[in-house]
């Protein structure tokens, strides 16, 4: 039945404004894999997505490029994680939006603080995940609101294996002892899945993967592992891992797998869709932890 | 005649456009010949010839098998970076490449190395960098250079220039020692009183040889206002030469 | 005290010996290539090879992926190619060789940005191919090692055409050919060990233990030999200090030594013996002769 209407819906607004019209999906262009990948989920058939920065890719390095121009200017909605991750990106994207809706999807989050700004890595927590959810789905409803059912449907479908995901999570960090849930990794993106689930990331690096450790930060972390017996560290797919290696080695600490931060890694990787990315970090978490 | 040095119908030049022209003759081994002629003669392009910097547009030289580093030149304007720090003992010991090839040391011949400074009158100034030297001192290091370089070919390009009556006395004197030892030696020069007096045969260039032999039959008023009017001859639309080679 | 000033740090923590060690091994290398540069005119080579190898760690990438040894080994050929053309166009042109340089490692940097962008990646290569001082495993350290010791092997063997080259290239053409192979053979050495040291610890670490102690080395010597030895010495001794105070004072490792390697070049600039800018002002009694 909504299919019939759709259709309908359609083929009045290719008679009202002619073929350029004639796009059935709803073009969405989003910042960063996680994002297009959430957008998907909610939007189902009925739209394209595509990211800006590419599988494995990172933000922090990204260069805009003309297609990415043609993108989101083609784009009827195009999604920022916003708390600053993009930067100066940021702006390029919502000048060459031009006429489409422009998301902010971490709206309504009460951020983390890094120093003085916000932490923008707010999907690392899956109930800040479901507040991105709900703000695309409001948002594919007011730039196509004949498909208002599906885009609830898929949504509410999307949020219940969401909830399921959280109770994953927190029951695979209880199998952890508890004075054993903390660890060391380059890059400081895990704040939110720490305070969530009671993890204590502790990081070498500044929030910016371009910020270059000194000896003494590599010594006060080396200090501190050995001294509060941090059992892992773990590397991520974006940052050099070779100073990680050399921590670990020199504290006794067991090397973790890689854990994905801001970016999912393409189909052939661990982590191709947001729920595989916190099951593989969740699970990296338990297998270098708990043992 | 036991010739060193053969140009049988030698060309050679810029761009196509000649410098010396149809040259022919020979230099007999140790020979000390003067080259004389005016500006823009082909005197330099000749010499670059006979040590293997140029390539000849026609024509070939012929040197009696002897090889690359039985050659010493001594080019007009030495292409040396004074400012490098290298000191007057170091800069002549270069010249015992020949019998030290690549790696070869020279510490077993440190008393050639002053023995040669002192022939052109430096001692003492074996730890000066070069970068200090005067224009005349510079001219006796490469002429201690040239020394050890012990070569049976020596070629010299305007030796003399911009350097004081001792200094000219002084490496002269190296000069004729040199052809002495047999050693054959060509020489541009442009003091035809310096010429008459040490160089026993001359060769008169203007492009093409004016004249060649014995000094004094060669440098008369008459073939030298001949080498003043043959040489400025530069033709941007010049036709192909075509001089029949018999 | 001064014990835990000066060396409690390297007695502590594996991590500071070893990015002492590595280094000590690039000073050693680095500083005698960085001399010829500099009295060759070519001081600025360092900062050009490093855009050179782009397209080269970029197909390194396309082939075997996020991978240091492929990307290095790409690097590397892609250097040495770049370094090698320019050589050979200088000689056999008109060209000088810093203009033939100049265009080949541009149109090197155009096809690596190419190539990444073609593959459609934002992922930073060169900050890959990049590595950390402070995270040297044994490998690299093993890698600089070994390019430390090549170079100096390979300079011993060079030495003499090599200088002969820069002082009086005439006089080497007339006597040899040499010339232009131990030309080639410099050129591979200043890639090799460019590339060796990006990876093992980061561009500006690599190029400014080359030049900077050069420049430094200038001021204290008139002979080569004195100027190599205080490059060597003035490299070591800022990786020594450089270290310390990234750990006292929290500053990142490589700018750390190159910032001491820089406000020794100034010191000597100003104090030098060797045409330093004070010493002049206080003239002593000139001699009799």
């Amino acid at each position: 039945m909504q299919r019939v209407g759709w259709r309908f819906a359609a083929a009045v607004a290719m008679l009202v404004a002619g073929p350029g019209h004639a796009q059935q999906k709803v073009d969405i262009a989003a910042s960063t894999t996680v994002l297009a990948d959430l957008a998907r989920n909610v939007g189902g058939d009925h739209v394209n997505v595509v990211s800006l920065v590419g599988p494995n890719g990172d933000i922090h390095s990204y260069v805009p490029s003309p297609a990415d121009a043609k993108n989101l200017a083609d784009a009827k909605l195009v999604i920022l994680n916003g708390l600053g991750l993009e930067g100066s990106t940021a702006q390029f994207m919502r000048i060459a939006a031009k006429g489409a809706k422009v998301l902010v999807a971490s709206d309504g989050i009460t951020p983390l603080r890094l120093g003085n700004s916000p932490d923008p890595h707010a999907w690392q927590s899956v109930a800040n995940a479901k507040t991105y959810v709900a703000n695309i789905r409001d948002a594919l409803i007011a730039v196509d609101p004949a498909d208002r059912s599906v885009f609830e449907a898929n949504a509410a479908a999307y949020l219940r294996r969401l909830d399921a995901l959280d109770a994953e999570v927190k029951a695979a960090i209880a199998t952890i002892p508890p004075q054993r849930r903390k660890l060391v990794t380059t890059h400081d993106a895990f704040g939110y899945l720490g305070t969530a689930y009671g993890v204590e990331f502790i990081a070498p690096h500044g929030v910016s993967t371009e910020a270059e450790a000194s000896a003494r930060d590599v010594a006060q972390i080396i200090a501190q592992i050995r001294a509060q017996k941090i059992p892992a560290v773990f590397l991520e797919n974006v940052a050099d891992p070779r100073l990680l290696e050399r921590i670990a080695r020199e504290s006794g600490a067991r090397i973790g797998g890689t854990l994905c931060s801001d970016a999912l890694t393409d189909a052939n990787g661990p982590a191709p869709t947001y729920v595989e990315m916190m099951r593989h970090n969740v699970k990296e978490l338990v297998g270098a932890l708990a043992g | 005649m036991n010739a060193q040095l053969q140009f049988r119908d030698l060309t050679l030049g810029y761009d196509r456009h000649p410098a010396v022209h149809h040259l022919n003759g020979a230099i007999a081994s140790g020979a000390l010949v003067a080259v004389v002629g005016p500006n823009g003669a082909g005197k330099s392009t000749l010499f670059k010839g006979i040590v293997g910097l140029l390539t000849p547009l026609a024509g070939r030289i012929e040197l009696a098998g002897l090889k690359r580093r039985d050659i010493a030149y001594l080019p007009q304007v030495a292409d040396i970076d004074r400012s490098f720090p290298i000191n007057v003992y170091d800069m002549v010991a270069m010249g015992l490449w020949r019998s030290t090839g690549l790696l070869g040391g020279v510490r077993g011949k440190s008393a050639e190395i002053h023995h040669a400074i002192e022939a052109v009158g430096l001692t003492g100034f074996e730890d000066r960098p070069i970068g200090t030297l005067s224009g005349g001192q510079m001219q006796r290091v490469l002429f201690a250079r040239l020394l050890l370089q012990d070569a049976r070919l020596i070629v010299l390009d305007e030796p003399f220039n911009a350097v004081d009556a001792k200094t000219v006395a002084d490496l002269c004197a190296l000069v004729q020692r040199w052809h002495g030892e047999e050693r054959t030696v060509i020489a541009a020069l442009h003091d035809l009183d310096l010429v008459r007096a040490n160089f026993p045969e001359a060769l008169l260039l203007a492009r093409a040889p004016v004249a060649w032999g014995a000094t004094a039959e060669v440098l008369t008023p008459g073939n030298l206002l001949k080498a003043r009017q043959m040489c400025e001859a530069f033709d941007p639309e010049a036709h192909e030469c075509h001089i029949d080679v018999a | 005290m001064p014990y835990d000033v000066l060396i409690a740090p390297f007695a502590e923590f594996d991590f500071m010996r070893r990015a002492l060690v590595g280094t000590l091994a690039l000073a050693l290398g680095a500083g005698p290539i960085g001399v010829i540069l500099m009295l060759r005119r070519m001081s600025l080579m360092g900062d050009a090879m490093a855009h050179a190898i782009l397209p080269g760690a970029a197909v390194g990438f396309l082939v075997a992926g996020l991978n240091l040894f492929a990307m290095s080994a790409g690097g590397l050929v892609a250097g040495l190619l770049v370094a090698v053309l320019a050589g050979v166009v200088a000689r056999a042109t008109e060209l000088k060789e810093d203009a033939s340089l100049a265009a080949f490692f541009l149109v090197s940097l155009a096809l690596g940005v190419t190539i990444v962008s073609a593959r459609g990646t934002n992922i930073d290569l060169l900050h890959f191919l990049f590595g950390n001082v402070l995270g040297l495993d044994t490998a690299t350290l093993m890698l600089i090692a070994a390019i430390s010791t090549l170079s100096l092997l390979v300079l011993a063997l060079i030495w003499r055409p090599l200088v002969l080259e820069c002082v009086d290239p005439g006089f080497l053409r007339s006597i040899s050919r040499a010339g232009a192979p131990v030309h080639i053979a410099f050129l591979g050495l200043v890639v090799l060990n460019l590339v060796g040291g990006f990876q093992a610890l980061g561009t500006l670490l690599a190029v400014g233990l080359m030049m900077v102690p050069a420049v430094t080395a200038r001021f204290w010597a008139r002979d080569i030999s004195t100027m190599l030895a205080v490059a060597v010495g003035v490299g070591v001794l800022s990786g020594y200090v450089g270290l310390l105070l990234s750990f006292h004072a929290g500053v990142a490792a490589g700018p750390a030594i190159i910032l001491v390697a820089g406000a020794l070049c100034l010191g000597s600039v100003l104090i030098g013996p060797v045409g330093g800018v004070v010493r002049p002002l206080f003239p002593k009694q000139h001699l009799e002769a």
